[in-house]
């Protein structure tokens, strides 16, 4: 049984609404459960689920039902409108299932492309069908060499390197001025969404510490507590502008709060390191003046998306080496797969035909009994020789064959040797 | 000089340099490339000590200007990690450049040492200590420009490189520790060549364009780690000394050897 048999059923986020996809999700026990269920009703020889809420997918091997069985049990799910699944479901079938799994885990399918956590959702859902004891040859090795390309896309391409999101574009040029965020204080002033979003994002990336001011002071406290800072008071907002290295402003205030001469003595206080200002508000809470000053580094919104679709386009580029890596890695795992199979039917063969010799041996049995030990065994080697010797070339051109990928060839000589029979 | 070595070294020096020019050097390529710098530092140096080793007549230009290029290649070597791989871009051409004028350069012991053979041993310490110190005011130098071309892009608001180059800060206290350490060196080297002079042509303040010249670049540089410790002269004004002072410290290196009649000079 090679590759040829997996098949690959599954609807996600690109085929199905989410009131679709969720009459599909199942939770842990479910996925158990069913993987149980699919095997001891014969449905499948080994199957493996993947559910998230972006994906439900089964890969498996039919058994004796085939590719109808599997149908059937989807069939007895039904859509919100009691309306059969088969317009969401995809059906990927050998080769194209094995590289639908790699894409997966690559997070080259994800609706956020190089995503980190769907590796981390395969490598579940490959040990809940290993408690449930549903992977067999195949899906075994197909899961194994998933997860490893996975890791591949993550190390050897930079898809997962550019972050998404516009906090994350603060963080971008946060490291651009500050290398390492650790160590690093930051102010937010105002409440405003967006303000909170690079906050957050600067306090995943190691940021030290978070001072938030807001003109009202209840505000401020709520916030810091939120986001896990301390809150100052509106007066003190120039003074700690000295004392932090990233002001972030997000305020609804149509008059700046930051002019050019508080951030000129804000430097001098920092003895002229520099200091990043970012400015989410519109209208604009920091004097654009601000970035003529020498160590001021000044950015508004749409900078900060400049930065983003930077940060995208640049996904996008990586996404191409993905791709290319992994049809690469599906080739590759299709041919050793194959040459895995005609490995075994070959091994088949070979214990076909010793049964053949030792019965012809033993039927000419009167005349192996007048035969003494060391001519028996004399007899036997060369009966053993013989055989060898026969299949020696026909093995060697099904191996050759096999290696080349060439399948045809390969049933033919199996058919010419009477695998049939064997 | 035997020249095969050198020419290896040469052709590894010049590789390195190339293969900054690719826009998106990876990781993976960025560290082979460090493996072929790391190479030709290694080679040269055992060629430049064996040099050292046999040479009976003391070493003179070509020497000089060689150990500057090892210097500065091992200055890359060792810095050059991630994305200060960057550094590569400059560093690698002057390094080849200045390896290159060594090997066409005659050889030509330095005029007025040559009746004073108890200070031969000297002369290495003396030569070693400059070009540290001038290695490190490439280093510097290399950093300061990138420095600059950070901030031109931050400020002009250009994101292709986000990311890519390392960050300011980074780079300035890069900056100052190659400054500090070049001027530390520096210091120790004029110390020394004094002590030749007072033995050799006695008298330690011997003046020529060199010493003089030396003694300039000695008080630039002091100035600006000064100015900087002080006076917050950090960041582009600190890369701006930088790139001064390493311009002067080339001309030290190269021209005044030609001009100079000097008693450092060469040309005599």
């Amino acid at each position: 049984m090679g590759a040829d048999a997996l098949l690959a059923v599954g609807l996600s986020y690109r085929t199905a609404p989410v009131n679709v996809r969720e009459r599909l999700a199942v939770d842990d026990l479910g996925v158990h459960r069913t993987l149980a269920n699919l095997v001891s009703s014969g449905v499948s020889r080994e199957a493996l689920l993947i559910s998230t809420c972006n994906r439900v997918e089964l890969y498996t091997v039919p058994g004796r039902g085939g590719e109808s069985a599997v149908a059937e049990f989807f069939s007895t799910f039904r859509g919100p409108e009691g309306e059969p699944l088969d317009r969401y479901l995809y059906w990927h079938r050998g080769r194209e299932a094995v590289q639908h799994l790699f894409r997966v885990s690559s997070a080259l399918d994800s609706m956020v492309l190089g995503e980190p956590q769907i590796l981390g959702q395969v490598k579940e859902a490959v040990r809940q069908a290993q408690e449930a004891n549903t992977l067999g040859r195949v899906l075994h090795r197909l899961t194994q060499r998933s997860l490893a390309v996975g890791k591949r896309v993550r190390t050897e391409t930079a898809l997962g390197q550019h972050r998404v999101g516009i906090g994350n574009a603060g963080v971008d040029l946060a490291t651009q001025i500050f290398g390492d965020l650790r160590g690093r204080r930051a102010m937010l002033i105002g409440v405003g969404e967006m303000g909170r979003q690079v906050a957050n994002a600067l306090q995943t990336a190691g940021l030290h510490e978070l001072v938030v001011c807001n003109r009202t002071w209840d505000r401020a406290r709520e916030l810091a507590e939120i986001q896990g800072g301390t809150a100052i008071e509106w007066g003190r907002l120039g003074e700690y502008l000295g004392r932090v290295d990233i002001a972030i402003a997000a305020t609804g205030a149509t008059e700046p709060v930051l002019r050019a001469a508080d951030v000129r003595s804000a430097l001098r206080a920092r003895n002229y390191r520099p200091l990043l200002l970012v400015d989410l508000s519109v209208p604009r809470n920091i004097a654009s003046d601000v970035d003529g000053i020498e160590d001021a580094y000044l950015f508004n919104v749409d900078h900060l998306r400049d930065v983003q679709s930077r940060g995208k386009a640049l996904r996008e580029e990586a996404a191409q080496d993905a791709h290319a890596l992994v049809d690469d890695e599906t080739d590759r795992f299709m041919t050793s797969l194959a040459e895995l199979d005609v490995s075994e039917r070959i091994g088949g063969l070979v214990r076909h035909f010793e049964a053949v010799r030792a019965a012809e041996i033993e039927r000419s049995g009167r005349l192996v009994a007048e035969l003494d030990d060391e001519q028996r065994e004399a007899l036997d080697a060369m009966s053993r020789a013989l055989v060898k010797k026969v299949l020696h070339q026909p093995l060697q051109a099904l191996r050759q064959a096999a290696r080349e990928g060439d399948a045809e060839r390969v049933e033919a000589i199996l058919h010419a040797l009477g695998e049939e029979d064997a | 000089m035997d020249r095969i070595p050198y020419i290896a070294v040469l052709l590894a020096y010049g590789l390195v340099g190339l293969a900054h020019l690719h826009p998106g050097i990876g990781e993976r390529l960025g560290e082979r490339v460090r493996t072929v710098a790391w190479t030709g530092v290694v080679l040269h140096g055992l060629a430049l000590l064996l040099r050292m080793v046999t040479t009976t007549i003391g070493p003179g230009f070509p020497e000089a200007i060689s150990a500057g290029a090892l210097g500065i290649m091992g200055a890359y070597a060792l810095a050059g990690k991630g994305r200060l791989s960057a550094l590569g871009l400059l560093l690698a051409p002057l390094a080849t450049v200045l390896l290159g004028t060594a090997l066409v350069v005659p050889h030509r012991q330095v005029a007025a040492l040559e009746h004073s053979d108890a200070v031969i041993p000297w002369l290495p310490v003396h030569l070693g200590l400059v070009f540290f110190g001038i290695a490190s005011f490439a280093l510097s130098f290399a950093v300061a420009v990138l420095y600059l071309l950070v901030r031109r892009e931050l400020k002009n608001k250009r994101f292709d490189r986000l990311g890519r180059l390392p960050s300011l800060e980074v780079l300035d206290s890069l900056q100052f520790r190659a400054t500090l350490f070049g001027f530390g060196a520096l210091t120790l080297g004029i110390g020394v060549g004094g002590g030749i002079a007072a033995v050799a042509l006695d008298e330690p303040w011997a003046w020529d364009p060199k010493v003089g010249f030396s003694l300039l670049l000695w008080a630039w540089y002091g100035a600006s780690l000064q100015l900087r410790l002080v006076g917050g002269w950090r960041g582009k004004w600190a890369a701006l000394f930088a790139i001064v002072g390493f311009a002067g410290a080339l001309f030290s290196l190269l021209g005044l050897n030609f001009v100079s009649t000097g008693w450092h000079g060469y040309g005599g």
